[in-house]
């Protein structure tokens, strides 16, 4: 190892001390950076994540629509069954509806809810999504014509339970107003309950079967649009372009991935994402700045060494070499030890948040507000680089100015300094 | 220059040669001239010791001779070539009255880092290290920090580390000068003794009448030239 990278390790951990302070206290600043970094990226990633993953798991990979309904909805179905990389598809109707649930004994009944009623086929949604597992009490093979499943937090609010009636009342009702004429409510049976995870859709969506839907909307056998499922592994952009290259231009129909659905929202996810980066990355800077003062300092402490170094024969580079590698290396030891002080924060993650929400009793407010029931965490591997890299870089720099003083320093006089 | 098969000048050829060296240092306004046309010459195994009152230009000379600072005029050689900072740490050791030991190292890798910054480190060096320490007395306080060590002990690390690389010419400045009467005489005893021993010339910067005795040569340097 050639003598200024070892007088280098040597000064940070002197021979004979168990516990060098200002290397401790150095590597700590860097490391706290470093770990704030990951476990606010790897959060940020997570709620991405888990807002993917529901967006997918709702709305399938590609989705199908008309620039009014889908008349023949197996016709183009079995035309999108032929394009390479599609795996499945299912036909789905949707539209706000108000639901009542008046329960025994309570003739004044309660508020109604209206939310967003999804018709689906079930037979064919579980190809398609996975929605089979976020159900509880309950089976989607029990939906039928007659019943609905609600979303738990929409339950919630009605106060109706599994086994008991809601009823329906569709839009339609306003256009059979206008002839004098009465739709009546339809009564749907709960038959269980689904849970995304995520306030907004368990507490707004309700799953009914798609002939009840058309029937609510008086569709016909027409449908809203056709949620597609495509092959693993492939782009839901590339599967879009090949299916509205596919799809016949008379049809009027027209793909949109979840992606292009969604970009708004995942533009500013992965713009808040990079905003918490970047400005996170200053508590590494600022870190750099008291490397680079106890660097500096340790200059002007050890000046009648630097000239020593300089009369046995070290060139003004190596001994500058010697402060940037000390920069580096609590870049290197303070990312080692942030990152695995990040990493063990997000295993406990939940421990934290439970801990923290029992003692300000706030569970319920961020449930309420962050729209999930435990804390997502997905670490990027490039964001994690971007940290290593970034962290690194900057307390190497953090080195230059000490070792540009050393280097300035000719032997003769700092060895004449008091 | 005669030159051995080891590459060490023979003894009695001149290792160090200065002509009509000064220096001159600012003061206010003014310059004040150290050094007025110092001649030297240093033969191989030679000791020569420098004497003159404080401020006289003792230590300025010896920065010059080590090649630590440019003379404003005059010319240096070593062994017959001009200083070169590559070749210093090979050619000559240097003794400081402060010893300048590294505090993070222990008193076997201080000597050792002389040998380090040749980028020389193998078995050989690492003996070499060990028995320089046996023969200053400090084998049992090898693993030593130098904080752990008295002033002596230090002064006599920082012999070793000067003749860690076999250097030719060994330059002590005051060595002493940091250390009570008796701890002085015994490391000025010793460094004799390791120059004469490894046929090191020594050039010995000292106040001490009894210690300049000692050496082969005593020059007494008075108003910038030697007397």
């Amino acid at each position: 190892m050639p003598w200024y990278l070892y007088l280098a390790l040597k000064q940070l951990f002197p021979t004979g001390k168990r516990f060098p302070f200002f290397t401790a206290i150095s590597i700590v600043g860097v490391s706290l950076g470093v770990a704030v970094l990951v476990i606010a990226t790897s959060v940020m990633g997570g709620f991405g994540a888990k807002i993917r993953e529901m967006t997918v798991d709702t709305q399938g990979d590609v989705q199908v629509r008309a620039s009014g309904l889908i008349a023949n909805a197996a016709a183009t179905q079995a035309q999108l069954a032929k394009i390479p990389g599609v795996i499945a598809t299912t036909p789905f109707a949707e539209g706000p509806v108000a639901l009542i649930y008046e329960p025994a004994g309570n003739a004044g009944g309660r508020k109604p809810q209206f939310p967003a009623m999804q018709g689906i086929d079930v037979d064919r949604i579980g190809s398609v999504v996975p929605i089979e597992r976020y159900i509880h009490d309950g089976a989607l093979a029990d939906l039928d014509d007659d019943s609905v499943i609600l979303g738990v937090q929409l339950a919630l609010s009605l106060g109706a339970r599994v086994g008991e009636k809601v009823e329906v009342y569709s839009p339609r009702g306003f256009e059979t107003a206008k002839r004098d004429e009465v739709l009546l409510p339809r009564e749907l049976r709960i038959v269980g309950y689904f849970e995304f995870g995520h306030q907004a859709l368990d507490n707004s969506v309700a799953l009914v079967t798609l002939r009840t839907m058309q029937d609510l909307y008086g569709l016909g056998s027409a449908v809203h649009g056709i949620n597609v499922k495509v092959k693993a592994g492939l782009d839901p952009d590339v599967a879009t372009t090949r299916i509205n290259a596919a799809l016949p231009p008379t049809a009027n129909l027209h793909a949109r991935s979840w992606i292009d659905l969604n970009q708004d929202f995942l533009f500013v996810l992965q713009f808040e994402k990079n905003m918490m980066f970047f400005l996170l990355m200053f508590i590494v800077v600022v870190a750099a700045f008291s490397v680079t003062s106890s660097l500096l300092i340790a200059v002007v402490r050890k000046t009648r060494e630097i000239g020593l170094l300089g009369a046995l024969g070290g060139k003004p580079r190596h001994v500058a070499a010697c402060f940037c590698f000390q920069g580096f290396i609590i870049g290197v030891g303070g990312t080692i030890v942030g990152l695995a002080l990040g990493f063990s924060v997000l295993y406990v993650r939940d421990d934290i948040v439970r801990l923290f929400t029992q003692l300000t009793q706030s569970e319920a407010a961020l449930v309420r507000f962050y729209q999930f029931s435990h804390l997502p965490a997905e670490s990027d591997p490039s964001y994690i680089f971007a940290i290593i890299v970034s962290t690194v870089v900057i307390t190497t720099l953090a080195g230059l100015l000490p070792a540009w003083r050393a280097a300035r320093l000719k032997p003769v006089e700092a060895l004449r300094s008091e | 220059m005669a030159t051995s098969v080891t590459g060490r000048a023979e003894i009695g050829s001149a290792i160090l040669t200065a002509r009509g060296l000064t220096k001159s240092f600012p003061s206010g306004d003014r310059r004040i001239e150290v050094l007025r046309g110092v001649d030297l010459d240093v033969h191989a195994g030679e000791s020569v010791s420098i004497r003159g009152e404080s401020g006289s230009g003792k230590s300025t000379m010896l920065n010059l001779l080590a090649g630590l600072d440019a003379p404003d005029t005059g010319t240096l050689q070593w062994a017959g070539s001009a200083p070169n900072g590559d070749r210093r740490a090979s050619f000559l050791g240097i003794v400081f009255q402060a010893f300048y030991l590294i505090p993070e190292l222990d008193a076997f890798q201080n000597v050792l880092m002389a040998a380090r910054m040749l980028g020389k480190l193998g078995p050989a060096e690492r003996t070499k290290a060990t028995d320089l320490l046996a023969r200053v007395g400090l084998a049992e306080r090898a693993h030593h920090l130098p904080s752990q060590l008295s002033g002596g002990e230090r002064q006599r690390v920082a012999v070793a580390r000067a003749l860690m690389n076999s250097p030719q010419l060994l330059l002590a400045d005051e060595p002493t000068g940091n250390l009570d009467e008796h701890t002085g005489d015994a490391v000025i005893e010793l460094l004799l003794q390791l120059c004469a021993e490894t046929k090191t010339a020594l050039v010995l910067v000292t106040h001490n009448i009894e210690h300049a005795a000692k050496t082969q040569r005593a020059l007494f340097l008075k108003e910038g030239v030697f007397r």
